[in-house]
């Protein structure tokens, strides 16, 4: 029966569009703002686990800690319009990586920052959102702020639905302008006084119907980033001043009706002009219990190439040189598990992730960065929907 | 969570909505409205009564006079002209004028010259007809929409639910059903499928989670005579009743659809009637004359 949309004949093709384009059917096509208002509030902690004594100069290092409160409020203003406001607070404490240099024995340890970094971020965005008989469109401006760093964004956003009934394609672009003033905290000098980037990014997708119970998705996004890309507290970080972005993703769901389930797989690879290539991968199965409960284990599996630019020692000659993890080749397996539970109007959801990492988990050679972070991530949330 | 169950006579027959939801409010309104749409329907498209569309454009055939419609209707034209093509010319809204011969409550069976007087006054192609007019070209022609819009009624129906946030309900109008989703803890509709001669016996059941399922069946009005039993579908080519399948049940993702594809298999002859629910890939059952099933009606 799943794959039922596929093998059907053409007369059964003719009768079923023919009968599409009756008003009758139009109830769930027509786009149309919530109607009722949502509001929410999560918190999440985000723990990276400390970085192993054997793989620093001075013994076991703390590393970040963040905590995130997010605040979401979306509501109908129109018939045709609706007005989303999301709120994003995060406290960041610990010590991160400021460089990777070289021990008596010749492996490369990193150097920790020590625990001087203290900052915060808060992040608003705005979004109103248009709808339409066939789809509906967004514009979106989103400040965020923190003490050494200013960003404005704006982004478009629009889908369409095909008269088939099955078929939405969606397009975004979102231009973001950023400032970066460097707080002269106790690592110094910083690469910088003060500079700015741009990013500009475009996405096109489609979503297509594919029998009663399987939905696939393709998408296409472009991005590229000018100005002032190198790491400002990183000691020795040079990176080039223009980086453009590919990522083609793609996703399947299917419900399964004798489990009351549905599996969720993706995958996005994701290349670039500093050499970075990644695979990821995720698996989510969404188990229904009862009526008002949902458990979702989920798996992800991510690898990466490194920069053409990446070392853990410094080659002092090369023009563009970063010894950041981040840059390194690596692969990382995530594994966590969602909780949702609704009751009446409210909805409450638990999430656990584990993230580990390694550079033999890899399907890309490369040198080991020794800073290559674990973490644990904690998350709780609430939501409430009124009419 | 509560089931909620509502009753009401509508589209010539006992209508029923089962409806899985916590909040009553939203149930209550969800019934006010489906009931509003199942009547509205009715309203317009009934050859019965005198102010409906139907009968406007039936009075008006061979007058020249064309009528002005509305897109819902275009679309239903649209859709039974599709079908008409499709069925081999089986299907036709043309063709209820029969009932003007056949009387299944006297027992008689007509005689050929009364047919042969209608059939000249049956065909698709004498329907002129665009997006914003129709038109009957013969005196005594009549458009019945019977055929399709209690299955497009359901449909409509389930849509109004589910735009509601009701997705676990079965709406059920006089025997053809739309589920919007399975019942609320994920088991689908059980539908029991009626034999032909023991009314109170299933010869299948059926599991419903979602969409529609029509069907069609000779058994609830016939005239037998004799051995002979004359089932209440038409032929339209040759004004007498059809000598294919009993009864057909179909699945699909449109009741509208599943009515159809029913109704034209009913139309035809049995090995015909077989084939053509074969090739159009839904599940499917059917009973012969002999009472013999065919098919295989999975769950959806």
């Amino acid at each position: 029966m799943s794959d039922r949309k596929v093998e059907q004949n053409a007369t059964l093709l003719a009768l079923t569009s023919s009968a599409l384009l009756l008003p009758g059917y139009q109830h769930a096509a027509a786009d149309a703002p919530p109607d009722y208002t949502e509001l929410g509030i999560r918190y999440s902690q985000y723990e990276e686990d400390d970085t192993k004594s054997s793989k620093t100069f001075g013994g076991a290092s703390e590393r970040y800690e963040i905590g995130i409160a997010q605040f979401h409020l979306l509501a109908p203003v129109s018939d045709d319009w609706s007005l989303a406001l999301d709120v994003q607070y995060e406290d960041m404490s610990g010590a991160s990586p400021w460089f990777v240099g070289e021990s008596l024995g010749g492996d490369p340890k990193v150097i920790m920052s020590g625990a001087s970094i203290e900052d915060s971020r808060t992040d608003v965005s705005v979004t109103t959102r248009y709808y339409y008989d066939r789809g509906n469109a967004g514009f979106n401006y989103t400040r965020s702020e923190e003490n050494d760093y200013e960003s404005d964004a704006i982004g478009l956003d629009a889908s369409f639905n095909d008269s088939d009934g099955l078929t939405t394609y969606s397009a975004a672009i979102s231009l973001s302008k950023d400032d970066i003033e460097p707080t002269q905290g106790s690592i110094q000098p910083t690469n910088t006084l003060k500079d700015e980037k741009d990013i500009r990014s475009g996405w096109i997708g489609v979503t297509r119907i594919v029998s009663k119970r399987a939905i696939l998705r393709f998408g296409l996004g472009y991005t590229y980033r000018e100005g002032f890309l190198t790491d400002p507290y990183k000691l020795n970080d040079r990176r080039p001043d223009e980086r453009s972005e590919w990522a083609i993703s793609t996703g399947y769901r299917h419900f399964f009706v004798e489990s009351n389930a549905a599996i969720h797989v993706d995958y996005r690879y994701f290349d670039d002009d500093w050499g970075v290539s990644s695979h990821t991968v995720d698996l989510a199965w969404h188990q229904n219990i009862g009526q008002s409960s949902q458990l979702v284990p989920f798996l992800r599996y991510y690898t990466q190439d490194n920069a053409d630019f990446f070392a853990n020692l410094e080659d002092i000659e090369a023009r563009y040189y970063a010894d950041d993890y981040r840059l390194s080749a690596y692969g990382a397996f995530s594994a966590g598990l969602r909780f949702n539970y609704s009751f009446g109007d409210w909805r409450v959801n638990l999430t656990g992730e584990r993230y580990r990492t390694s550079s033999d988990w890899g399907v890309f050679g490369g040198e080991e960065s020794p800073a290559l972070v674990d973490f644990w991530r904690y998350g709780i949330g609430l939501d409430y929907a009124f009419k | 969570m509560t089931r909620t169950e509502h009753q009401f006579v509508a589209m010539g027959g006992p209508c029923r909505l089962r409806l899985d939801h916590a909040d009553d409010g939203t149930v209550q309104q969800a019934i006010v409205a489906a009931e509003a749409e199942v009547s509205r329907l009715e309203q317009k498209y009934s050859r019965y009564l005198p102010d409906s569309l139907t009968s406007q454009i039936n009075h008006r055939a061979g007058t020249g006079e064309a009528i002005a419609i509305d897109p819902e209707t275009a679309g239903l034209l649209k859709y039974a002209d599709t079908l008409w093509r499709e069925s081999g010319e089986m299907f036709d809204l043309t063709a209820g004028i029969l009932r003007r011969a056949w009387d299944f409550k006297s027992g008689a069976v007509p005689d050929q010259c009364e047919l042969d007087k209608l059939l000249p006054l049956i065909g698709w192609s004498m329907v002129a007809w665009d997006q914003q007019t129709v038109r009957l070209q013969l005196n005594g022609m009549e458009l019945d929409f019977g055929g399709c819009v209690k299955e497009y009624a359901c449909d409509s129906v389930a849509g109004i639910l589910k735009q509601q946030g009701i997705h676990h309900a079965l709406v059920d109008l006089a025997g053809d059903m739309v589920a919007t989703g399975p019942q609320y803890d994920g088991k689908p509709w059980p539908i029991g499928i009626r034999h032909p001669d023991r009314k109170t016996q299933a010869v299948a059941e059926i599991a419903l989670a979602d969409g529609g399922l029509a069907s069609s069946g000779n058994y609830e009005r016939c005239l037998q005579i004799g051995d002979k039993r004359y089932g209440h579908i038409l032929n339209p080519k040759t004004g007498w009743p059809t000598t294919g399948p009993v009864a057909v049940t179909v699945l699909a993702d449109q009741c509208l659809v599943a009515g159809s594809a029913a109704t034209v298999a009913m139309l035809k002859p049995l090995p015909e009637a077989l084939a053509w629910l074969e090739q159009l890939g839904l599940p499917w059952l059917a009973i012969d004359a002999q009472l013999q099933c065919h098919g295989r009606i999975t769950e959806r």
